[in-house]
């Protein structure tokens, strides 16, 4: 990843913790579910896919949503609950959803999107289209069935599908050694002969070289790949879940940002400077700021839709 | 026409005219389905729009929903009911939420295909658990009793917009019947009056149509005039047809080869006396037991025509007092 590439990948990453770092100061539609810490992952996959292809995630999605490019003021709106959201502002946090821009959505059953996705890729293979399928999910789905059953039937079916499992170490409280057996959490795919790898997550040009590896793979008709990245949360589940991790192990899993990493690795080789890094910053604050405003200045919905788009 | 051929007949029209329409599920490609349904589609439209899956249920059917949701018109077919339960997650949690959840920008015309209904087959494959899913929001129930039925119920369900479960029960398969020649659908969330009645109005659906004209039939011989109705669809119910034949009759037997707590009959009761007052009425189902694959307990569990007989000249008595 380099030059303006590398540039638009600090910028995305900068403007998903911006955009999250503001929400969290907005309790007043209810908790949300941050990634802050794992921008490199969103932004590194999204780096690799195409304008036709779609990307399903699990609840965490709003760094997933912002990096596939959907537009942050009707997120924001969204996350708010008000009807200028991309759902309308009736699916709200874990349900994001923006298929025209490639988003086709997120859905807060761990593990649940992992079904629906072979499904929307079993449609795009039977259309014949060039696109292929991402599906993003924690380390939490990873025990579940749906990834089991869909891993086999994916690959008997020579799907244009990604797994991609952002470990991100935690479910909920329940770390990742107590919950999963693997060694790594890719050697699950050896057992279907895929091309599976494990892959640090806080580095955002070691995620987009291997999502595009992975991604040529599954573009090319030969099935599924698996891609496992290890990241890190910087808060607690939920912003308003007890957080479980001391301050000392906190401090540690900070200094590994993805975004201090990339910006450090720019100006060691010239490709920013701080005048630039500033711009960037006072840019992606200003499109916050503007996804705030027009949240605010959005209605909620209207009563009567509770009824509306059941049926 | 058979009932399996009569669903093989709609499938067949169906995929014949949108390519859109394809079948996922436990042997439904050479195999031709369990119940043979499915005849003849393998060797016209091939395994891609046939296809055999693993078996796997709340793959088949979260592939099926997510199909949906990306464009296509799937049929899962789950060869029992009772291993719906595994597919619950993506029809509950995404299939029929997804046009709401998403303000209208994905929807999932998916349909769910089953068999309920006892048929010596044992207590893990003989549940008919149709109302636990009439209360779900997005989502439609149906259930035919005849082949015309089925032919129309399956073609109607194929053409809706969003997710439908579509029930059939294994004794009728081999039910034979008149079929409209013509390309038609029944549309859901209309009942049929099967028998025309004065004294009580008997709902049912699905094979329990069979014992309600058995009994109805017992009940002449004594003087009492049934009128029976075939819900055919669960979800919507059509309480036009319910509500004018109970406010003629004012007496209500609902019959279900499920449980009655929770069930189909207590919905329709609830339903007809918020809109008629109170009226009489008596549900009729299943033991409160599982049912066994052993004959002599499987048919003690099960409502036959004399429980249905007694139960409804109970009734009589009460709407006399």
């Amino acid at each position: 990843m380099i030059g303006t590439e590398a540039k638009r990948a600090l910028r995305s990453m900068m403007l998903i913790r911006a955009f999250e770092e503001t929400l969290a100061k907005r309790p007043d539609h209810g908790f949300q579910l941050l990634s802050s810490g794992e921008e490199a992952v969103a932004v590194g996959l999204c780096a690799a896919l195409g304008p036709d292809d779609q990307l399903l995630t699990g609840g965490r999605s709003i760094g997933p949503a912002l990096a596939r490019g959907c537009d942050p003021s009707r997120v924001m709106a969204e996350l708010l609950g008000r009807s200028t959201g991309t759902n309308r502002g009736k699916g709200g946090r874990g349900h994001l959803a923006d298929p025209a821009s490639g988003f086709f959505g997120s859905h807060a059953v761990v593990g649940g999107n992992i079904n629906v996705a072979a499904g929307v890729a079993l449609s795009m293979q039977m259309s014949r289209t060039s696109g292929i399928v991402a599906v993003l999910f924690g380390d939490g789905a990873f025990g579940a069935g749906a990834l089991h059953e869909i891993l086999n039937i994916s690959t008997a079916w020579k799907l244009p599908l990604l797994f991609v499992c952002n470990n991100n170490q935690l479910s909920v409280s329940t770390p990742r050694a107590t919950a999963l057996a693997p060694r790594n959490l890719s050697d699950i795919g050896l057992a279907f002969g895929i091309p599976s790898k494990t892959i640090d997550g806080m580095d955002v040009d070691t995620v987009s070289e291997a999502a595009h590896e992975a991604v040529a793979w599954v573009r090319s008709g030969k099935g599924p790949a698996f891609l496992e990245c290890i990241s890190y949360r910087f808060a607690s589940h939920s912003t308003t879940a007890r957080e479980t991790r001391s301050r000392a192990e906190l401090a540690e899993i900070r200094s590994r940002c993805p975004i201090v990493k990339l910006t450090g690795q720019l100006k060691a080789t010239g490709g920013l400077d701080d005048a630039a890094e500033a711009d960037l910053k006072r840019e992606v604050a200003e499109v916050v700021m503007a996804a705030i405003a027009f949240s605010d200045r959005s209605e909620y919905p209207n009563p009567a839709e509770a009824l509306t788009d059941v049926w | 026409m058979f009932f399996r051929e009569a669903i093989a007949r709609a499938m067949r029209e169906e995929m014949r005219k949108d390519e859109r329409v394809f079948i996922l599920g436990q042997d439904v490609g050479a195999f031709g389905g369990s119940y043979r349904e499915f005849d003849g589609l393998f060797g016209e439209f091939g395994a891609e729009r046939v296809r055999d899956t693993p078996v796997a249920e709340a793959a088949m059917v979260g592939v099926g929903v997510g199909a949906a949701a990306a464009g296509h018109r799937p049929v899962v077919s789950i060869t029992y009911m009772d291993f719906m339960m595994l597919g619950f997650d993506p029809l509950i949690n995404y299939g029929a939420k997804l046009r709401y959840k998403t303000g209208g920008q994905l929807r999932a015309p998916v349909v769910v295909k089953t068999t309920a209904g006892a048929k010596g087959q044992g207590v893990a494959h003989s549940q008919c658990i149709e109302s636990w899913l009439m209360s779900v929001p997005g989502l439609k129930v149906v259930a035919p009793s005849t082949p015309a039925d089925a032919y129309g119920l399956l073609k109607a369900a194929l053409r809706e917009d969003g997710p439908v479960v579509y029930v059939d029960h294994k004794r009728l398969f081999p039910v034979a019947g008149e079929v409209p020649l013509a390309d038609s659908i029944v549309p859901i969330g209309k009942a049929n009056i099967l028998r025309g009645g004065s004294d009580l109005t008997i709902t049912t659906h699905s094979y329990m149509t069979r014992i309600a004209l058995e009994a109805a039939k017992s009940l002449e011989a004594d003087g009492i005039s049934a009128e029976v109705i075939d819900l055919r669809s669960l979800a919507p119910l059509d309480m036009d047809a319910i509500g004018a034949s109970v406010g003629k009759t004012r007496a209500l037997l609902t019959l279900e080869e499920g449980q009655v707590t929770s069930g189909v009959g207590i919905e329709v009761i609830g339903r007809v006396h918020e809109l008629l007052g109170l009226v009489p009425a008596v549900r009729v189902g299943a033991l409160p037991a599982p049912v066994s694959s052993n004959p002599v307990l499987e048919q003690a569990c099960l409502p036959d025509a004399s429980r249905v007989v007694t139960a409804a000249r109970k009734l009589l008595s009460q709407k006399r007092d």
